[in-house]
């Protein structure tokens, strides 16, 4: 840690934002000292470094310093281990027991391998226990919870063996599991696996191989209402239901990791781990990679095995017409975010957009897609007959509706690094024109104009092959791959027959009629031979290089013999006497995932402000109503009943429901036994029967003065219709928010979070350069923000030029602008009427908003990252430096996350807002991250690659499907670049995008309305797309989405739950009484036959339609009749017949 | 009078119980030559058991179900039954049109079943009339017993009287509508009638009383008598009242034959043991190799099948895979050829399960006709549950998927002896009391879950284990499967036991078990 290492320029910009962020807070201290917060300052510790952010997150004081000791020293893991033995052997903090040491041990270790940011460690571990093994010795049980999650599973793992070293040092025994106890085990995870999900299943075998052999006892809370059947009551496992944070650890932790955990134990020599060597060498059985390594990349289908409606599929497994990979990076792909051209989002019906999730085949399980116009565009057959490329997206929108097949989707390109992370072997590379490129240069010393070398006449690139030898360009080859000899036979014939090429014009033409009927017309389009049919003819231009790949000359006679292979491509080469290399060789099967995120944050139910008011705002929670609501015809008007901490103020003794007392002191908790009804002080349980102190009562509180007071507080007028409270409070202590702040977020139309910010939430997106005129920004603008030249060293003048950008600076989309807008003005109002200080923003357009601060934080994590808001984009996503999104521990696979504006946050935020349930610390910005260090973010942002060209070797290691890492050396990557100046600047990208945001405002997976609207563009798509097999969609779609929903509602339905509509009470099954014992209210199902019914129709006309195999049909066929019978009286049906019938049973 | 106390039934002789358990289940080396042994076993019939159990003398021989057992079990000194007969003449009544004959040397009279009488429109005041009928069927039968009064006049009435307040004891009776804990390990039931409903307080002091509680499930109907706290809010029990059977039901007179009971064949599952199934088949046409087994198949006058004949589709995930019959159809078109084969002077009556191709709400109607044409003739499909006369002996058919809630939830019933599940359903007068776990229910105009009258035996299956108890009077069987273990099973630890056949005599009740294994 220690000094940030960067170039002048980065240390000015980290500065003025250090600057900027202390200047906040000294406003937000002021006005805080003089409003009704829970405390007088601002409640979010600011942290420079991990050792910092570790330390305010455990609590554990000593802690950062130690850690920054220890980092000079070694690795991150290492010194995670080391730093929990110290806390652990009490060399750091102070505890009472053994127990809560190692307890503590084990929380700091993990938030050192989080980086210090993620929830995992204070949320994930419930507690840690001691317990007995049968020969009296004591052992460590962990108890993990579903936050666990969170931390990955690394860490999940890493946290099992800090259990390990921490209890040597302290003298406690290992874990010895009873028989029972470690089939209880087998018989959970895979109960775990069936009711949630999870990424790896390990085999019973190896569960087994872990209980017995693990030395720390990984323990649970129950999380899932399934309990297990078969090994129940034991002894000392506390529960029948299943321990999802256990099943978590074991499976995705040790099963998936123990390669990690291996190698930290052999640096460590730690002993008693030698089992892992039989899980590695077990795991490696596996087919796939054993595959992959000998040269074969085979069609993987998991990312379509389960498939939801209305989310297409857009190829099958590695099939001819998918995705064709590009090797590359655009200034906003990478970091598991690939670009396409836009027009495929077009032609693909508009599903997919920026940010826009999808679950890919390779490398990664998903990506999130951006626009890059640089790579090639779909390939589609007109109506006309007509097969052309689309690469521009106007094009592509004039063309649309005259789409009849989608014959190639066209390219995706996708990082080096994204292979790397995934530890993918390398595809073999398409001969694209970077590659071309080198081969040209290797051979030709000619200076061509670059715009002519990347679109080359037919001439040129014939010349270029016939007098040096260069490869035929990318241009001019075909996918000769995609087709056999037979079918290369027979369209050489047919040429040789029915062709005609005139040499003036270059233009093949063969008879449509004739084509059509061979099949020929089919093989051209495999092959991408584009064309046009005009007048019953097919005319394909430039088309001599591909009459000398089929072994002809320009009479289009035969020239060659069809050689003696069956690989294609040689055979072109053959007969042309050029080298030509494979064109698609890699083709990557894809299917939407979810659609982008740009939507502000909302609770549900929404709410403005922390504020309890029960029922009495009826069920939009309604601070109005509440304040004209009467319990009873002559009851108070405004009196509600609801529940509230009491508190008193220790200076003037009065009672009160808030932080503050109307004297201006600080009010404490009122504490009394729930039971005695005795007040007790300075203690925390009950002298008289030792149950816990609550300051919890249901009160009569009188809102209609408060509601009245705060509004006079802030001078605004009483003539709002809708401020949203909560029914009861989540925190505590339940004390409420100061009810002014409700009042001016309504009147700005904002909501809040649980912790009392205002959140907008938006995909990922990672970007690293940016141009002032796509950001709806000047270059002047950029320059005030302290960007001085371009990419190239050209002082920065345009707003045309590309600009690296700087990693804390952030993109948002325009309606994340509006709202930020509208936080600002709520901001400022709140500063000036409620704090009674200056305004800070003063922000009228969203323009004013460019260089305001803002806080990121992602969901599962606690620690804020300081941001600077620079521009704005059509696109609903959120773009940052990936650095960015990797201090917040995201990737770009389709994850999203939020922003708030800064002095709402060091405003608004308190923890004592933060419900008091498990979970309720995540998504919360307990500590703030003022500075982003390459080395302190989630690590798979080193393994990004920033060159502006791969090199030539990388391209020839493709063809080996070498291993990704082989590569490191010679690929200019992040890891290589840390502890430089470098880490923070000159960064490029291989492949350009002339529009960021390009591409459709939003996935019509939002646009379409119901499920069957988009279950029938999902078909109708596949119908257009070579690639994809509609029926196979169907099938799946029914299977994996329709069939199990119409089983769970069908079953719902018999084993609902019933709902007062008055007061929302629940019930489990319906009251003797028919109404609601506790309101009188009306009770209705919470399961009707429409929600059983709802896909029934759809299921059987797409199983119809498509064929779907007899069984699934079947299956629907045996689901509508269960419905019938249960929804229709069967006396109605039968009268009479069974009368006529009686004494028998047909 | 005699004292009922001194009948030694299932309930309170657990030992019995084990013994008996393990006397079908564990002996696995003799089971397998079960076939050739009862030969000689079945030479001295009807004990076929007892005289290979004698080979064994470590084991309990007087425990099993031949004439030592029956002996020791039913002792002569019965009485009538008392139970008030309303329940009897009321089903009777309530079921006119339920009410199906099929005449003929082996008659069966179908007493209520749901097939054709389904009045399910997916209503809410249909879930709450399917309740309230279960309410005042099974009150009606606790209250023969105690003096209870509505729930609703506990709370009009001031029980606040000075001194010795509280000490009057009162009885409610209610349904079971939320079970807790308090802090100190007490027991808090909500207890509900159509008028209101009210906390029951079960203090752990008291062992018995709260031993019993901690079976109590959701949704039973219970009689609690107790007295009311000072401040009226809760009721501090003295005594649970289950519906039960009355310890005076007397045995009744049989007729002549047997029965054979079976459930859970599974054809068209992979794991369906067609051999085993075909000696059974021969077994049944009197094709046994063995004279005595001969003979015995021709006293069979019923074949009884509790449900899930065949494997179905659909049912879980991926069960594609474990099938050798992809097709419903065709899987029904080989059960009933194997149907087919059986004599026709044994009348054999089908009732579907949770892999039948019905609705999976029960109680569930009969196989569609559809289906039932691929069947002989003379085979009489009916629900589930469905409850049956057979030439005078009253049989309860039911399926049992309730087993799997009472597996879970009643301390000390298990899948290895399920015909303690059934014990508890018969404890409580109905056969799936709790509502909203794993039973799926259509919710009709009368709960068809209540045992009542009382049967002579009840016959379930589903979990794939055999297990025979009798309950005052009551033989319960829980017939096992023709299925071998499948891979969910074995995940679950469940080990089935299939291939094994229980054989009621209908004169007197005593069981036998057939292996075909």
């Amino acid at each position: 840690m220690g000094e940030t290492i960067a170039s002048k320029e980065m240390h000015e910009y980290f500065d003025e934002l250090e600057a900027r962020l202390k200047e906040a807070i000294k406003i937000a201290n002021t006005a805080r000292a003089r409003g009704g917060d829970p405390k007088p300052v601002v409640e979010i510790p600011l942290a420079k470094d991990l050792a910092d952010r570790v330390e305010n997150l455990i609590g554990v004081e000593g802690v950062a310093a130690k850690i920054r000791a220890l980092e000079e020293k070694m690795s991150r893991e290492e010194c995670a281990l080391e730093i929990g033995r110290q806390v652990a052997e009490g060399e750091v903090g102070n505890f009472a027991t053994k127990k809560d040491a190692v307890e503590a041990a084990i929380r700091v270790s993990m938030a050192v391998i989080t980086e210090g940011v993620v929830a995992a460690p204070i949320e994930g571990i419930n507690k840690v226990e001691l317990g007995k093994n049968d020969d009296g010795s004591e052992y460590i049980r962990i108890f993990y919870s579903g936050p666990i999650r969170s931390a990955g599973g690394t860490a999940q793992a890493l946290s099992v063996l800090v259990g390990d070293y921490v209890r040597r040092g302290i003298g406690i025994d290992r874990y010895k599991p009873r028989p029972e106890e470690v089939e209880r085990y087998v018989e959970e995870v895979v109960l775990y696996k069936r009711v949630a999900s999870l990424q790896y299943m390990p085999s019973e075998d190896e569960i087994r191989l872990i209980v017995k052999n693990c030395p720390v006892c990984i323990d649970g809370d129950p999380t899932e209402e399934a309990e297990v059947e078969g090994h129940r009551d034991l002894e000392r496992i506390g529960t029948n239901r299943i321990r999802g944070g256990m099943c978590l650890v074991l499976a995705e932790g040790l099963a998936l990791k123990a390669p990690k955990v291996k190698k930290h134990v052999n640096k460590l020599h730690m002993d008693g781990w030698d089992w892992l060597d039989i899980l590695i060498g077990g795991a490696k059985t596996g087919g796939d990679e054993e595959d992959e390594k000998k040269n074969k990349i085979k069609p993987k289908d998991k990312y379509i095995r389960d498939l939801i409606a209305g989310r297409p599929v857009f190829s099958h497994p590695s099939r001819p017409g998918g995705f064709r990979l590009r090797y590359g990076r655009s200034r906003n792909t990478s970091f598991a975010a690939a670009g396409i051209n836009p027009s495929t989002m077009v032609l693909l019906d508009d599903f997919i957009t920026n940010g826009t999730q999808l679950k890919v085949e390779r490398p990664g399980k998903a990506a999130a897609m951006s626009a890059v116009d640089s790579i090639e565009g779909p390939t589609v057959r007109l109506y006309s007959g007509d097969l052309v490329r689309i690469d521009d997206i106007k094009e592509a929108y004039e063309l649309r509706p005259q789409v009849e097949v989608i014959v190639d989707i066209g390219e995706i390109l996708i990082n080096y690094g994204d292979f790397l992370e995934n530890n993918h072997p390398l595809m073999p590379s398409p001969y694209v024109f970077e590659w071309w490129r080198y081969d040209y240069e290797a051979a030709c010393s000619e200076k061509i104009p670059e715009d002519e070398l990347k679109d080359p006449s037919s001439v040129l690139a014939l010349r270029l092959a016939e007098e040096y030898d260069v490869p035929l360009h990318p241009k001019f080859t075909y996918l000769w791959h995609d087709i056999n000899r037979t079918e290369f036979e027979a369209l050489r014939e047919f040429v040789i027959e029915k062709g005609n090429f005139s040499v003036e014009d270059e233009i093949l033409r063969l008879p449509l009629k004739a084509c059509m009927e061979n099949g020929v017309k089919l093989i051209l389009e495999k092959l991408l031979v584009l064309h046009r049919v005009k007048a019953g003819t097919i005319l394909i231009k430039e088309a001599l290089p591909f009459i000398l790949c089929l072994g002809l000359d320009c009479h289009l006679k035969e020239k060659a013999q069809m050689p003696d292979t069956d690989n294609m491509v040689n055979a072109a080469a053959l007969l042309s006497g050029f080298k030509v290399l494979p064109r698609a060789p890699s083709r990557i099967g894809a299917r939407m995932g979810r659609p982008e995120k740009s939507n502000l944050r909302k609770m549900s139910p929404a709410a403005q402000v922390l504020f309890p008011i029960g029922n009495a705002g009826g069920l939009t929670r309604n601070l109005v109503a509440a304040s004209n609501y009467s319990a009873s015809m002559n009851g108070k008007i405004g009196e509600i009943e609801v529940e509230m901490g009491i508190r008193e103020c220790p200076a003037c003794g009065k009672e009160t429901y808030f932080w503050r007392c109307d004297c201006g002191e600080y009010t404490r908790p009122k504490l009394f036994c729930p039971r005695c009804k005795i007040e007790v002080r300075n203690s925390e349980t009950c002298p008289k029967c030792g149950r816990k102190l609550t300051s919890v009562a249901n009160v009569k509180l009188d809102f209609r003065s408060i509601y009245k007071q705060a509004f006079e507080n802030v001078g605004e007028r009483e003539k709002m219709d809708l401020i949203k409270g909560v029914k009861r409070l989540m925190n505590g202590q339940m004390t409420p928010e100061p009810l002014e702040k409700g009042i001016l977020r309504a009147k700005h139309d904002v909501y809040i979070f649980k912790d009392g910010t205002v959140r907008y939430d938006m995909s990922d997106i990672p970007l690293t350069h940016i141009r002032a005129d796509e950001i709806g920004i000047t270059a002047a603008k950029l320059r005030e923000l302290g960007y001085v030249e371009d990419i190239y060293g050209n002082p920065l003048e345009r707003d045309d030029q590309i600009v690296c950008l700087k990693v804390q600076d952030l993109v948002i989309s325009y309606d994340g602008g509006g709202y930020m807008l509208r936080t600002a003005q709520y901001v400022d109002d709140l500063l000036v009427k409620y704090y009674g200080v200056e305004p800070y923003y003063n922000a009228k357009t969203i323009q004013d908003l460019v260089g305001v601060l803002l806080i990121g934080l992602a969901p599962h994590t606690s620690a804020g990252v300081l941001g600077r808001l620079i521009g704005f984009t059509r696109a609903s996503v959120g773009y940052a430096h990936p650095f960015f999104h990797a201090s917040k521990r995201r990737n770009c696979d389709g994850d999203e996350d939020c922003i708030m504006l800064l002095m709402d946050g060091i405003l608004n935020f308190s923890r004592a807002y933060l419900p008091e349930k498990r979970g309720g610390k995540m998504d919360a910005p307990l500590v703030l991250t003022t500075r982003i260090d390459p080395k302190e973010v989630d690590k798979e942002a080193h393994n990004i690659d920033v060159p502006a060209r791969y090199p030539l070797e990388f391209y020839r290691a493709t063809q080996e499907i070498k291993n990704p890492t082989e590569l490191e050396g010679i690929m200019d990557l992040v890891s290589s670049r840390l502890g430089t100046p470098e880490q923070y600047e000159h960064f490029m990208f291989t492949h350009d995008t002339s529009d960021i945001a390009a591409g459709p405002l939003n996935s019509s997976y939002k646009t379409l309305g119901s499920m069957i609207e988009k279950m029938e563009a999902q078909l109708s798509l596949a119908n257009k797309i070579r690639a994809v097999d509609a029926p196979d969609v169907a099938e799946r779609v029914l299977k994996s989405h329709f069939l199990p929903d119409l089983l769970g509602n069908l079953r719902a339905f018999s084993r609902q739950r019933m709902r007062c509509i008055k007061c929302g009470a629940k019930f489990r099954r319906p009251p003797l009484t028919g109404v609601c014992p506790k309101c009188g209210g009306n009770v209705v199902l919470t399961v009707h036959e429409g929600a059983v019914r709802k896909y029934l129709e759809i299921s059987k006309e797409i199983g119809e339609r498509y064929g779907v195999s007899s069984y699934t049909q079947q299956r629907i066929e045996l689901l509508d009749k269960d419905i019938c019978s249960l929804f229709e009286n069967h006396r109605v049906k039968q009268l009479g017949l069974s009368d006529f019938m009686s004494g028998s049973a047909r | 009078t005699p004292d009922a106390s001194n009948i030694p039934d299932a309930s309170n002789t657990p030992d019995t119980l084990d013994i008996q358990s393990e006397n079908i289940l564990s002996d696995e080396t003799s089971a397998s030559n079960l076939v050739s042994d009862s030969i000689s076993s079945v030479k001295a019939p009807p004990q076929t058991f007892s005289s290979r159990s004698s080979l064994d003398v470590n084991r309990s021989v007087s425990s099993f179900f031949g004439q030592d057992n029956s002996l020791s079990s039913f002792p002569s000194n019965r009485s009538f039954r008392t139970e008030p007969s309303s329940s009897e003449r009321e089903i009777f009544l309530d079921s006119r049109d339920e009410y199906k004959h099929y005449p003929g040397k082996n008659p069966v009279t179908v007493v209520s079943d749901i097939t054709g009488h389904s009045t399910c429109v997916g209503e809410y005041m249909q879930f709450v009339q399917y309740f309230r009928d279960r309410y005042s069927r099974l009150s009606e039968i606790i209250r023969g017993r105690i003096n209870a009064r509505p729930i609703e006049s506990l709370k009009r009435r001031n029980f606040r009287r000075g001194g010795d307040g509280g000490s009057e004891e009162i009885s409610i009776i209610g349904m079971v509508s939320d079970i807790s804990s308090t802090t100190n390990g007490h027991k808090i039931l909500s207890l509900e009638d159509p008028t209101g409903s009210f906390s029951v307080l079960i203090r752990n002091s008291d062992k018995e009383l709260f031993e019993l509680a901690s079976k109590i499930l959701l949704d039973e109907v219970i009689g609690v008598t107790g007295s009311i706290t000072n401040d009226g809010s809760l009721m501090l029990a003295t005594k649970l009242i289950q519906p039960d059977v009355p310890n005076s039901v007397q045995r009744r007179t049989g007729t002549h034959g047997k029965a054979v009971l079976i459930s859970d064949v599974h054809v068209g599952s992979s794991q369906f043991m067609e051999d085993a199934w075909l000696d059974f088949l021969d077994f049944l046409k009197g094709e046994s190799d063995s004279e005595d087994m001969r003979e015995l198949a021709a006293s069979v006058r019923y074949l009884v099948v509790a449900g899930d004949i065949v494997d179905g589709i659909g049912i879980y995930p991926d069960q594609e895979l474990e099938l050798d019959i992809l097709d419903v159809y065709e899987q029904y078109r080989k059960a009933a050829e194997y149907f087919r084969e059986i004599p026709e002077r044994i009348r054999v009556i089908i009732s579907p399960g949770n892999h039948d191709a019905v609705r999976q709400a029960e109680p569930q109607p009969a196989l569609p006709e559809s289906i039932q044409a691929y069947f002989p003739e003379s085979i009489v499909f009916v629900g589930n549950p469905a409850f049956l006369e057979l030439d005078g002996v009253r049989l309860l058919i039911y399926h049992g998927r309730s087993i799997d809630d009472l597996v879970a939830t009643v301390p000390g019933v298990s899948y290895q002896e399920p015909a303690g599940a059934v014990l508890e359903m018969l404890k409580r007068r109905h056969l799936a009391p709790t509502y909203g776990s794993r039973v799926s229910i259509s919710p009709e105009k009368k709960d068809y879950f209540i045992i009542d009258p009382v049967p002579d035996i009840i016959h379930t299956g589903h979990v794939h284990t055999l297990g025979v108890q009798r309950y005052k009077n009551v033989l319960l069987v829980n017939s096992g499967t023709w299925q071998g273990q499948t891979e969910f099973q074995k995940r679950v630890n469940l080990v089935p036991v299939p291939a094994r056949v229980p054989i009621v005599d209908l004169e007197n009740f005593d069981v036998k078990i057939l292996a075909f294994d």
